[in-house]
This record gives C-alpha cells, sequence and structure tokens, in this order.
C-alpha cells in the first residue's frame, strides 16, 4: 500500500496549487500562461542560485549553525527576490489585473518550487514499505510555501508595480518582504541553531505563513482603497 | 512544408520515447530504505538418504509476531521473533511435530556467544549461566536439526535494533492485535531466491609427512605414528558453526604437535626412527567419510607400516578427565559393513590399523552430535585445556619413539625451547572461532584449507592435499546467510483515514477561496443547475 501513501502525500504537496487556481477568479481569466512563465523564471533563479552556492559556500563538517555560512546563504536567498522581480514586471503578460497578475505569479513560483525540491524525494522515498511521517510533513511545509509566495509576490507587486503608495506604510511593506525574503535562512536557523524538530519548524512555518498572509492581505487592501 | 513537418514530426516522437525511457528508468529506482537490516543466519536444509530435513524455504516476507500467540491465531503469515532465554523446548518441538502452520522464525542468540565478542571465559557464577546457556543452545539445536519444517528459520544476534522492534512487536501484540495488512506493525523481508542443491560437494584431506632417520643399510620401511583430527564441522546455523571445540581443539594440538616435533625431527641427532604421519580430514560428522576414503588412498606398504594412529576429538573444555577410546578390530572386515562410526578411530580399525581416540566426551556422540555447531564458540574451550592435553600426547609419542619408557625426563618442559607454545596455540584457537567450517560449503580451494596446507607444510617435509566427493546419502542446499530487512509499515485503514483527511482539507480549502475571492453565491451556484433556464427554454 505504499504507492497509496504516495498518492497521498502527492495530493498533499501539489493539490493545494491545483484547487488554488481552479477555486480563485484565476481559471476564470486564463493566467495558466503566466503562471507557466513564472515557474519558467524560477528554474532560471533556482540554476542561478545553485551556481552561486556552489562557488562561495564551503561544505559544512558539522550539522550546527554557522553564521557567516548563513549570511551568505540569506545574500545568496535574494537572487529569488530578484527573480521575483523579473517575472512581476519584465515578462510581458496579458491584460490581467494587478490583483490576479500577483497570485499567478506566485502560485507558478511556488508549484516550480514544490516540484524541484519535493517531488523527487517523494517519488524515491514515499513509495518504499517504510512508513514515515516526513512526507506528510513535506507537503505540508510545500503548503506553507505557497502561502508565503503568494504573500511574497503580492508585496512584490506593491513595491514595483503600485506607484502611489500611502507613505507611512512603505517601510512596513519593505519590511514584511525582507521577513519573507529571509524565510529560508530563519527556518534553518531554527532547525539547526536551536535544534528544533522537524514537525516544529514545520507548525512554526504554517503558522508564520498564515500570519504573514493576513499581514500582506491587509496591506494590499489598504494601499488599494486610494485608487478605488 | 512537408518536409519541416516531417522532421517536427521526428522530434516529437524522439522526444516522446525518451521521455517514455525517463519514466521506466524512474520507475525501476531501487527501494532499498528499511530502517533496519540485520544479518540473518539460516537454519540447516539437508537430505539424509533422500529424506528432508531442516528449513525447507528461504525467502521471507511477512509481518512480526511474538511470544505468546494469542489463541486461535492465524500464524501463517506471521514471522514470530523468539529470543533465546524465552526458548521453551518443549512447546517447540510440540508445535513442530504437529505441523502447525507458520509464517517463519526468527531465533534471537545472546550476543555473548558471537564470533564478534571478545569476552575472555571467567571462572565462577559466570561458568555455570554459560554452561547452561551451551546445554540449552545444543538441546534446541539437536531438535531443530532433526525435524522437517516446511518454514523459514532463522539466527540472529541480539542487539539494540532488533531489541526494540522486538519491545514494540510485543506492545502491539499484547493490545490483542496481532500484525497484518489492515493494523500496521513490522514486516520482515529477506528476498532471496530458492535453495538450491549443492551439487557434488568435495572433502579435502591435507596430511603431512614428516620422515623418520633410517640407518645406513637398513632396507626395512620405518614403523610410521599417525595423527588425525577432522577440521569441519556441521550444525543448526553453517554459517555459525565454528566447532571451537569440536574439532577445532583437535586440530590446534595437531599443529602444534606437528611444530614441536618438526623442531625436534630438524636435527639429524634428534630424528627418531619413526615417521610421522598427520592427517587433518573433512567428513567428520558424516560418519568419518572422510577418513574412510583417506584410508582407501594409501598404498598396501603404508597402509601396513603403520604402527598405531592416535585420532584427537574435542579436547579444549576439560578440567581432570580425558578419556582415551578403543576397539577391537573386526574378526571378519566382510561380516559387519558398519553404517554408524562413533569414533573416528573405527575407521582405522575397518583397515585393520590399530588406532584409539583421545577425547573429553566419554561416550560417543549420536549421528550428527558435537559436531562442532551452535553451542561450539569460543568460550566454551580454553587454551589451557588444549596445551595440557598437546603436552600429554607429545610426552607420550615421545618416549615411545626414543624409548624413554619408565624414565622421568620431560622432553617438552615448559620454559625450554620445546615448550608448548600457548600463543600459538591461542591463535589458531581464535581463527577456528571465526571459520565457519561445515564441509560441502568449504570449497576445493577455500582460503582456509590452503592455510592448513601452508601450515602443516612449514612443518612438515612433504604435503599432500586430496579432494574427494561427499558420500551420496548426504544432499545439502545453499543459502547460509541473507541480510533481514526490518520495515515499519502503515496500515490500509491509516492510508485510507490519510486520504479522506485530505480530501476533507481539499474541498474545505476550495470552498474558503471561492467564497472568499468569488463570494458565496459563486459556490452555491456551482452545484445547482440554473433552473431558470429550462423555464425560458419551456
Amino acid at each position: 500500500m505504499t504507492v497509496f501513501h504516495f498518492f497521498n502525500c502527492a495530493i498533499l504537496t501539489f493539490g493545494p496549487h491545483a484547487v488554488y487556481y481552479s477555486a480563485t477568479p484565476l481559471s476564470e481569466y486564463d493566467t495558466f500562461g503566466t503562471s507557466v512563465k513564472a515557474a519558467i523564471v524560477y528554474l532560471g533563479t533556482a540554476l542561478v542560485k545553485l551556481v552561486c552556492l556552489a562557488t562561495f559556500l564551503k561544505v559544512p563538517e558539522n550539522d550546527s549553525f554557522d553564521p557567516y555560512q548563513e549570511l551568505l546563504k540569506a545574500l545568496i536567498g535574494f537572487i529569488d527576490v530578484a527573480g521575483l522581480y523579473f517575472a512581476l514586471t519584465q515578462l510581458t503578460h496579458r491584460n490581467i489585473s494587478q490583483n490576479h497578475k500577483f497570485q499567478a505569479v506566485g502560485l507558478g513560483w511556488a508549484f516550480a518550487d514544490s516540484v524541484l525540491h519535493r517531488l523527487a524525494p517523494l517519488w524515491v522515498g514515499a513509495r518504499g514499505l517504510e512508513f514515515t511521517w516526513e512526507y506528510i510533513l513535506q507537503g505540508l511545509e510545500a503548503n506553507a510555501n505557497l502561502v508565503l509566495t503568494v504573500s511574497l509576490a503580492a508585496l512584490g507587486s506593491l513595491m514595483w508595480l503600485r506607484k502611489n503608495k500611502p507613505r507611512t506604510l512603505v517601510p512596513i511593506i519593505y519590511a514584511c518582504a525582507g521577513i519573507l525574503a529571509t524565510m529560508p535562512s530563519i527556518t534553518s536557523y531554527l532547525r539547526r541553531g536551536l535544534g528544533w524538530h522537524f514537525p516544529k519548524v514545520v507548525g512554526f512555518e504554517l503558522f508564520a505563513s498564515l500570519a504573514m498572509a493576513f499581514i500582506s492581505w491587509q496591506l494590499f487592501s489598504a494601499c488599494q482603497k486610494p485608487s478605488a | 512544408m512537408a518536409g519541416s513537418k516531417g522532421r517536427e514530426g521526428e522530434m516529437l516522437e524522439s522526444i516522446y520515447s525518451v521521455l517514455a525511457l525517463v519514466f521506466i528508468l524512474v520507475a525501476c529506482v531501487e527501494l532499498g530504505d528499511a530502517a533496519t537490516v540485520v544479518d540473518v543466519y539460516r537454519l540447516i536444509q539437508y537430505d539424509l538418504a533422500g529424506v528432508p530435513f531442516g528449513s525447507r524455504l528461504a525467502s521471507l516476507n511477512h509481518h512480526a509476531g511474538s511470544l505468546p500467540f494469542a489463541p486461535g491465531a492465524d500464524l501463517s503469515r506471521t514471522v514470530v521473533i523468539i529470543p533465546f532465554r524465552e526458548v521453551n523446548i518443549t512447546f517447540l518441538r510440540d508445535y513442530i511435530m504437529q505441523r502447525q502452520p507458520l509464517g517463519g522464525l526468527l531465533l534471537l542468540l545472546p550476543q555473548n556467544i558471537s564470533s564478534e565478542s571478545r569476552e575472555e571465559a571467567e571462572e565462577g557464577d559466570r561458568n555455570n549461566g554459560k554452561e547452561l546457556i551451551r546445554s540449552e543452545l545444543a538441546e534446541l539445536e539437536k531438535l531443530l536439526v532433526h525435524v522437517n519444517i516446511p518454514y523459514p528459520v532463522y539466527f540472529a544476534f541480539e542487539d539494540d535494533k532488533i531489541t526494540a522492534v522486538l519491545a514494540d512487536v510485543k506492545t502491539n501484540d499484547a493490545t490483542g492485535q496481532p500484525a497484518t495488512a489492515t493494523t500496521g506493525g513490522y514486516k520482515l523481508v529477506v528476498s532471496t531466491p530458492e535453495p538450491k542443491k549443492l551439487a557434488s560437494p568435495t572433502i579435502t584431506n591435507i596430511q603431512g609427512w614428516l620422515p623418520g632417520l633410517k640407518a645406513d643399510g637398513d632396507v626395512n620401511q620405518l614403523p610410521t605414528i599417525a595423527i588425525v583430527a577432522s577440521y569441519d564441522t556441521f550444525g543448526a546455523a553453517p554459517a555459525l558453526s565454528v566447532g571451537s571445540d569440536s574439532n577445532g581443539s583437535g586440530v590446534v594440538a595437531l599443529l602444534e604437535i606437528a611444530r614441536l616435533f618438526s623442531l625436534l625431527y630438524s636435527n639429524p641427532k634428534t630424528r627418531g626412527r619413526y615417521n610421522l604421519l598427520f592427517g587433518l580430514t573433512s567428513g567428520g560428522p558424516y560418519n568419518y567419510n572422510g577418513t574412510f576414503k583417506w584410508l582407501q588412498s594409501f598404498d598396501q606398504r603404508l597402509r601396513e607400516s603403520i604402527d598405531y594412529a592416535i585420532c584427537l576429538n574435542s579436547i579444549g573444555s576439560w578440567d581432570d578427565e580425558l578419556w582415551i577410546h578403543v576397539s577391537k578390530p573386526p574378526e571378519n572386515a566382510y561380516i559387519k559393513q558398519v553404517f554408524e562410526v562413533a569414533w573416528e578411530h573405527e575407521q582405522f580399525s575397518k583397515s585393520r590399523v590399530t588406532a584409539v581416540t583421545l577425547s573429553e566426551l566419554s561416550v560417543a556422540p549420536e549421528l550428527l552430535e558435537s559436531t562442532g555447531g551452535l553451542s561450539d564458540s569460543r568460550h566454551f574451550v580454553n587454551g589451557i585445556a588444549v596445551s595440557r592435553s598437546v603436552k600429554l600426547v607429545a610426552e607420550s609419542l615421545a618416549r615411545h619413539i626414543y624409548g624413554h619408557q619408565g624414565k622421568n625426563i620431560q622432553i617438552f618442559a615448559d620454559g625450554s625451547s620445546l615448550a608448548v607454545n600457548p600463543f600459538y596455540i591461542q591463535s589458531w584457537l581464535d581463527l577456528m572461532s571465526q571459520t565457519p567450517r561445515v564441509a560441502p560449503f568449504l570449497p576445493k580451494n577455500d582460503p582456509f584449507i590452503l592455510a592448513l596446507k601452508k601450515e602443516l607444510a612449514d612443518h612438515t617435509a612433504e604435503v599432500n592435499v586430496q579432494h574427494e566427493a561427499l558420500d551420496g546419502i548426504f544432499t545439502f542446499y545453499d543459502l547460509t546467510k541473507a541480510s533481514l530487512n526490518i520495515y515499519q509499515v502503515a496500515s490500509v485503514t491509516f492510508d485510507l483515514l490519510l486520504l479522506l483527511v485530505l480530501g476533507s482539507y481539499l474541498i474545505i480549502l476550495f470552498s474558503f477561496l471561492v467564497i472568499t475571492t468569488r463570494g458565496l453565491d459563486d459556490l452555491i451556484s456551482l452545484f445547482r443547475r440554473p433552473p431558470s433556464r429550462k423555464v425560458k427554454m419551456a
């Protein structure tokens, strides 16, 4: 019954993306092309990140938290942000509203991330006889990642695509975007530096993603008001 | 136009075939991900004159269970794990004799009898405990070797991982639900091919010849004294049958005696007037088949020149009693073809050669008993007993050879250059205790046989190796060692439950997203066909 388990974990990991696409107006406005383009940009970004990591990072001897290495990883993580910028601003999209553009880009980005990072371990590991909770936790992590990415895309579109923003909110926007961008470093610090177990880390990610999503939503609607 | 389209079509086709290949490769990814992998040793499988004995199957793929059995439970798809201290011989015997079905049996042996552990034999309580273990192991072995078991039986050594698994299995069983496909638990998997018959197993005899001093002008053949020990073993787990006492002690004693006499014979002034013939024979557990064939290969002159032969059998764990067993040569060799030969010297007697067996056993062992099985590990033999036996035999031989009977001379005195070397004995005993030596599983050019040959060649002038086929009445099957994978599996109900939970999660997510982005009306409209249209059409 292990292909069954693989099927379950696959639903958990990739289902929400499909549900998000079909449930929201994204499917009505046929923004599939945008998502695909965002996914391709993500692949390119991942390649660039890989090369940078391989060039600048040392292989750690033990699994402890090395601040210097983590700082370097965080800096390289900003390449992600650059990639999102590219996907949001530089690509030519069909005439879709701001609202839907960032959602489509975020969705495509998160889907590519899940496939790249989680499909192969799932295929190799979840089909075995041995049962572990790991793949279910990985699926939950994918869900949290989706929410985080969409929030980041929202804040990104606020930063780069919207010209008239209320002055007071601008620093908050940048601060939240910064937190979202450095989320991978935060989780790695929790896992290595504080020694949290995987379930705890995933729980933190879920909670953080929901919190950040709420904050981004508020910011977005606050910025919408002047133009409405 | 058509050309480019054709090329496009070809490209698409090649892409499809590459994709198909990738899928096939990915599907064949090896799933070797067990949490625990344990080395296990299979119970021996053999036929004696066509009658099957031992465990007849090798591959295993069932859930784990433990004692005590739930009444009325169906165990034909359960592998029962029994640690050695919980084995109840009578219960096991009844269970096997009544041919009750079982998926498999995994017996856990105490760690301290494995060849890996390096505990030294100590006096006192420890010894008593060990003696008890030894006799219980011998009883278990005797039971398992003489019955026909239609399911796989494996031995493993207890370690932390497997003890943890067993504790888990016991708590699960205690709740009254034996593990099956629907209730989860542990799954034990041994994937091996079907065991096959071993075609023409060979037994190898190694002999060393130390010639005596022939006086000038002496035309007669010098008399010969033979010293013989059989080196192979037989036991319930062939991969664990190291036979430290039976007959590792005999082999080590023979090598040490050869070494001592080679020192004496190297100098013509101290060379005796007797030839010495050292024989390391195989086929011991099978009525000393190898010894019989070895004797058959002698030519008449050699056989007649043998004054007597001393056979060494199990001289490694005696305290104050050592026995010499003799037998009268049969009056008429054709009258009685003895089927069962209890001692090695009886094979010599059949060829009308005087022989004795020196042993710590007071009674002859039965067929396939005391042949160096599970219970015969390094702890149960000690070098001091072997040294004493060596000294005894060497001094007696020397007295006979050099004619010192009645005089109180010690040739191999302690501290002299001819003293018995305890380190030599210890190191060879250690080697014997780490080498399983069941004859059908020892190929002709096994490194161990070559090592024995080389050692004997160091001490004697001439070494011969004789390969023979093992007697036809014994047939052996291969596969003595395997790897057991222990998987922790979730039950089908768990997977179904998870599917249900995920399904409802996705449905809730869908509804939530529809409500927040499109409004509640949209959600309801998804499920209700608009009735107004039908009315309009009508």
